[in-house]
């Protein structure tokens, strides 16, 4: 009884074999082989445990032949599965030898948007700073998009982002500033988070300017967090993402909701096909600033015992100096040419 | 702000700085320059010319025949302007020489007249707009000297980057203290100006004197007036060292009494405007709210409609300007003005703003007015206006200044503690460092117990009003690359990295893997398709926020198809917008959607090509779902969003909870733009939700210990009934020891009936406790063919490749 058991898994075993063996096959030549390798009258590996039926008990000889039958039947159908399957695919691979020299089967290649994959380069160095990403809605009210920031409407510094209102009631958030109310509002101190999302203003297309484009929001608040820690944490990040001979440069400058405010400017040491090192010109990359007292008191933070400092960057402007793109329109054509190359 | 350097140097006079010098150090505290123009470079070749005689073209009305002396002899000229005249000097360009965008001026014939040069107007000389006439020059000069240094052009102009916190920035004296400090700062004499004794009567609402009258009746709005009397002036052209001066810094000069407040405006930062006294009835300036349905004509020309409330500079009779926004045309300075009212007042900024964003108009004067003019400067800038007008206009300065003054200016004062600069800035500075720092810009420090008390400066008097405030004066000043930038300890934070944006890291990782292109598409629609209006757009293809994503994906295929690309395979994930959300605001949902079309794969020369088919999308579909939501997923033919897939080929997903979460489907032909060569377009769209919900961490489940056994069904089942029902009553009535059930092939034809086709099921048994015979197993088969005869009347297909037995 063992012995015929031991016949049966066998066959089985070989059933699988052989079903895997022909859906591999990818010419009928090759099927061919897996025929003869399995059900070939003399060499047939089944057709050899057929043939070891005459040593059987005759109690178990029907059980084992009975298996090794419907084994048979279903190999000869799943052969003749694939043979339909290849007279389908008038495929023309009958080169007598093979040469590998011609080309294999390529896939598609997906991608991630450029500009994705500068925010996540980002997102990704920051995070070895401690920081994770936060999200916020891009319909806002004028609360989180200008006066909780320390705008107030009637300021000449609310002209400055030309604002989409929405009919019906708030508007489309002109930076992604209003993150920082929102997640000061859920969560308390130590906060060090990046929002990055889009961002829209009333712009008309063109080579620069975009009415819907990417920013990325950072926010650092705590105790002690001085103008140090500002520098050296932009510092850090910079010649992190732009080399490690990048220059920084932080230069007075003016947001509502940040005091002091200051202008990122990098310069990036490029070295040429020769050796030689050369360093471009000094490129604005992000405003900054230590959050303003009053944007802390909004949130009901206390600014004598906390500080913090936040920054703005515009990725897709930074994708655009990265990869030598020259007009913000291709970002946004989504033309597969452009899209493949960052494949 | 455009700032000459040779006005700046004026005013400046230890200002030994070249114009790229000067724009690194106004960079380096928060003024970057946008451009430098070196005025003298682009007419280096224009020299100064003088009319001798003027004779009318014989062949031409408006031509004249000009004999000009160059400075090389005299020249014939042929010249269209109606303005010139013999004896008159003006920008002369001999033949040979160049102009502003690359004009070679050649000897030409006009209409039979040989003309050899050309004289030329202001905006041929890249010098302002004016192109009225030819730019004739207030005085006598040689003819042939060079035209730039003569007039006072040899100059460089920089474009200085104003913010909006920085009022005190848009005037040469306040760019000036910024480089050379308080002290550093001189107010050069101008010809022929003096000093004249002036003494200031104030009052309050009201002030009388030299003959005329200031009474403001909103000093909410207005909170001082100045006002001077100049009689007896002969309006004319402004000499030439003012009219560069003003051209230097972009300004197109007027007359001489318009100049001269226009002088002191780009000087000292304060505007000032000048009625002509005896259009002023009264005389009596009153300074009030309009009065509904009131109307002025403005300086431009226009006659602009007025709220009730906007502020006006009226006379006892009628409305004469509009306060701090733009004067009127009927009070304006003419050729035949004798007598000036001049006006030097301080009006609330955000009222200022208010009306010229309601009259949607801005001007020199309510841009510094918004920003804040200096309460502290206006006795100054009004003297230093009459001095001017009777140095270049002549007449007499009435004695008396009238200063209606309802709000006295008091400067703030502002405690700053010492420990608390170091608090925020990470670097201590004592109190004498802070002194040393603050004092040059105007601010003046006393010491208190433990604090400074810092008297601010009318020039910062609104923007500098807090602690915080003068902690970035100090670091501005003690220059941020100064301060260290070593990376000191941190706590980490409390806030969990955002799920939804995690989810979208993992989708993106599929598609990519996938061979899909991520593209980014706006929240833009046109009006079919959103629901939320944007109330001012940018154009009628943006005027609402999208309802789906899939609609800019389709665009973008479109955008492709007409790039003639075939194989298009994109995905995108955002926010859509509908109405009716909480707090006000529209309802926002993430979504992801993906839409492809073409070939499953590059083609290949050993197979022929295969295009995306249903089987496709929905395998990739629910892949998709799985990924978004814990639980069994589902797709079943149903209708998501009916406008975009054809019938027959759309399917509804769900989530465990029967949820609808998406659609997907054969894009309609009247959703796309394609070309006649390409194929069907897939397109699926699906909600993120949050990203919170997540299935769950997978728990492991041990090996089987013993072998599966497998059984082939063929069944013939009627086009009627729907495989899937099939397939759950197979899994579902086939025993606890049913591992699993898949479907391996489907057939139509041969001896299967018409109206029915063949489904094959491979059936998979196991059991966690012992080997399963196949005894067991095939009576576990026959069971269900009985149960699915009953339930169905379905049938096995006969001869089929099954080993039901």
């Amino acid at each position: 009884m063992s012995e015929a058991g031991s016949l049966v898994d066998e066959l089985r075993a070989l059933e699988r074999e052989a079903r895997d063996a022909i859906t591999g096959t990818s010419d009928p030549a090759a099927l061919e082989q897996v025929r003869v390798a399995f059900l070939g009258r003399r060499e047939g590996r089944v057709s050899r445990i057929l043939r070891q039926l005459g040593g059987l008990g005759p109690e178990a000889r029907p059980a084992v032949g009975a298996e090794a039958n419907r084994v048979k039947q279903v190999l000869r159908g799943a052969l003749e599965e694939r043979e339909r399957r290849f007279a389908r695919e008038r495929a023309d691979t009958d080169t007598p030898a093979r040469d590998l020299t011609l080309p294999g089967r390529d896939r598609w290649r997906g991608a991630r948007h450029p500009v994705t994959l500068v925010v996540d380069e980002i997102c990704d160095i920051f995070a070895r700073l401690g920081f994770t990403r936060a999200r916020g809605p891009e319909a806002e009210t004028e609360w989180y998009n200008f006066v909780a920031l320390n705008t107030p409407l009637d300021h000449p510094a609310a002209d400055e982002q030309d604002t989409l209102y929405l009919k019906g009631g708030g508007l489309l958030r002109s930076h992604t500033s209003p993150v920082q109310i929102r997640i000061l509002e859920q969560y308390r101190p130590p906060v060090r988070i990046l929002a990055p999302g889009p961002a829209y203003r009333r712009d008309t297309w063109d080579a620069t300017h975009a009415p819907a484009f990417f920013q990325i929001e950072g926010l650092a608040v705590d105790e002690g967090i001085t103008f140090v820690d500002f520098k050296a944490t932009l510092s850090e990040f910079a010649r992190r993402f732009w080399g490690p001979g990048t220059r920084v440069r932080f230069r007075p400058g003016y947001f509502p909701f940040t005091e002091p405010s200051a202008e990122v400017d990098v310069k990036r040491r490029v070295v040429g096909a020769d050796g030689s090192v050369e360093e471009t010109a000094w490129l604005e990359v992000m405003g900054a600033g230590m959050v303003d007292p009053a944007v802390l008191d909004n949130v009901g933070i206390d600014p004598e015992r906390y500080s913090g400092w936040a920054f703005g960057m515009g990725p897709a402007r930074i994708a655009m100096l990265k990869y030598g793109i020259s007009d913000i329109r291709t970002l946004y054509e989504n033309d597969i040419r452009f899209l493949s190359q960052f494949a | 702000m455009n700032v000459s350097r040779r006005w700046l140097r004026a005013v400046a006079p230890g200002l030994d700085l070249s114009a790229g010098e000067i724009a690194a150090r106004l960079a380096m505290r928060g003024a970057p320059v946008e451009g430098i123009t070196d005025l003298a470079a682009e007419i280096a070749g224009v020299v100064i010319g003088r009319v001798e005689r003027v004779r009318r073209h014989p062949d031409a009305d408006r031509l004249s025949v000009c004999e000009v002396d160059g400075g090389n002899g005299t020249v014939q000229v042929v010249c269209g302007a109606p303005n010139v005249r013999a004896g008159a000097c003006y920008p002369f360009v001999p033949v040979g020489a160049v102009l502003p965008g690359d004009l070679r001026i050649k000897r030409v014939r006009i209409r039979g007249q040989e003309s050899r040069g050309m004289l030329c107007s202001a905006r041929e000389l890249g010098l302002g707009t004016d192109h009225r006439g030819i730019l004739e020059l207030a005085g006598q000069f040689d003819p042939g000297s060079p035209f730039a240094p003569t007039v006072g052009l040899d100059d460089h102009r920089l474009d200085v980057e104003v913010s909006p916190n920085r009022g005190d920035l848009l005037s040469h004296v306040g760019v000036a203290r910024e480089l050379v400090g308080e002290g550093g700062i001189r107010l050069a004499d101008l010809p022929g100006a003096v000093e004249h004794e002036l003494t200031v009567r104030t009052g309050s609402p009201a002030v009388d004197g030299a003959s005329a009258r200031v009474r403001i009746d909103d000093p909410r709005q207005c909170w001082r007036y100045m006002a001077a009397v100049v009689r007896g002036v002969r309006v004319g052209p402004s000499p030439e060292w003012l009219a560069s001066r003003l051209r230097a810094a972009g300004a197109h000069p007027i007359n001489n009494v318009v100049d001269a407040t226009n002088y002191v405006l780009l000087e000292l930062g304060q505007p000032l405007h000048a009625f002509d006294l005896a259009r002023v009835a009264g005389p009596e300036i009153v300074v009030r709210g309009a009065r509904g349905g009131e109307t002025v004509r403005t300086l431009d020309g226009e006659r602009r409609e007025l709220d009730e409330g906007m502020l006006l500079i009226c006379d006892p009779e009628r409305a004469l300007a509009i306060a701090g926004v733009m004067g009127g045309s009927e009070s304006e300075i003419g050729e035949g003005t004798t007598d000036v009212l001049l006006e030097c007042a301080l009006f609330n900024p955000k009222g200022v703003r208010a009306v010229r964003r309601a009259l949607g108009m801005s001007t020199d004067a309510s841009h510094r007015f918004e920003r804040g003019v200096d309460p502290a400067g206006l006795e100054r800038a009004i003297r230093r206006t009459v001095s001017i007008i009777v140095a270049t206009a002549g007449g007499e300065p009435a004695p008396t200044l009238l200063d209606a003054c309802p709000r006295p200016w008091r400067a703030p004062v502002v405690t700053l503690r010492p420990e608390r600069v170091g608090q925020l800035l990470g670097v201590g500075f004592d109190t004498g460092d802070i002194v040393k720092l603050l004092e040059p810009l105007g601010y003046r420090c006393r010491l208190a117990a433990g604090a400074i008390e810092v008297t601010v400066p009318g020039h910062r008097s609104y923007d500098t009003l807090r602690e915080v405030d003068l902690v970035e004066e100090i670091a501005r000043v003690h220059g941020y690359d100064r301060f260290p930038d070593s990376l000191g300890a941190f706590r980490p934070g409390t806030v969990p990295d955002d799920p939804l944006l995690r989810l979208h890291d993992r989708l993106r990782t599929i598609l990519v893997g996938r061979g899909f292109l991520e593209a980014h598409t706006t929240a833009f629609a046109p009006a079919e398709e959103g629901e939320v209006e944007v109330l001012n757009p940018v154009s009628a293809e943006e005027s609402h926020l999208r309802r789906t994503v899939l609609f800019g994906l389709l665009h973008a295929v479109e955008h492709n198809f007409a790039r003639g690309a075939a194989d298009i395979r994109l995905f995108d994930m955002g926010a859509v917008f509908g109405a009716g959300g909480s707090g006000g605001l529209p309802r926002e949902t993430n979504r992801l959607a993906i839409a492809m079309t073409g070939r499953r794969r590059p083609h290949h020369w050993s197979a022929a090509d295969r295009p995306w088919d249903e089987w496709e999308l929905r395998g990739l579909a629910e892949e998709l779902v799985a990924a978004v939501l814990p639980g069994e997923c589902s797709a079943e033919p149903g209708t998501f969003d009916s406008t975009f897939f054809e019938e027959g080929y759309e399917l509804l997903l769900r989530a465990a909870d029967g949820s609808v979460v998406g659609g997907a489907g054969k894009v309609r032909a009247d959703r796309v733009d394609a070309p006649v060569w390409a194929g069907p377009v897939w397109g699926l769209e699906l909600e993120l939700g949050d990203g919170v919900r997540r299935r769950p961490d997978p728990a492991f489940r041990p090996l089987p210990a013993f072998p599966a056994v497998e059984r082939d069904l063929a069944l013939l089942i009627p086009d009627s009934l729907p495989a899937r029902q099939v397939l759950e009553f197979l899994e579902r009535g086939g025993g606890a020891d049913l591992a699993g059930v898949s479907v391996f092939d489907l057939f139509r034809g041969g001896d299967v009936p018409d109206g029915s086709r063949s489904v094959g099921f491979r059936l998979r048994f196991q059991s966690g406790r012992r080997t399963l015979t196949d005894k067991a197993v095939d009576r576990a088969v026959r069971r269900l063919i009985q149960r699915l005869k009953e339930e169905f009347g379905v049938e096995p297909r006969a001869g089929a490749a099954d080993s039901g037995r």
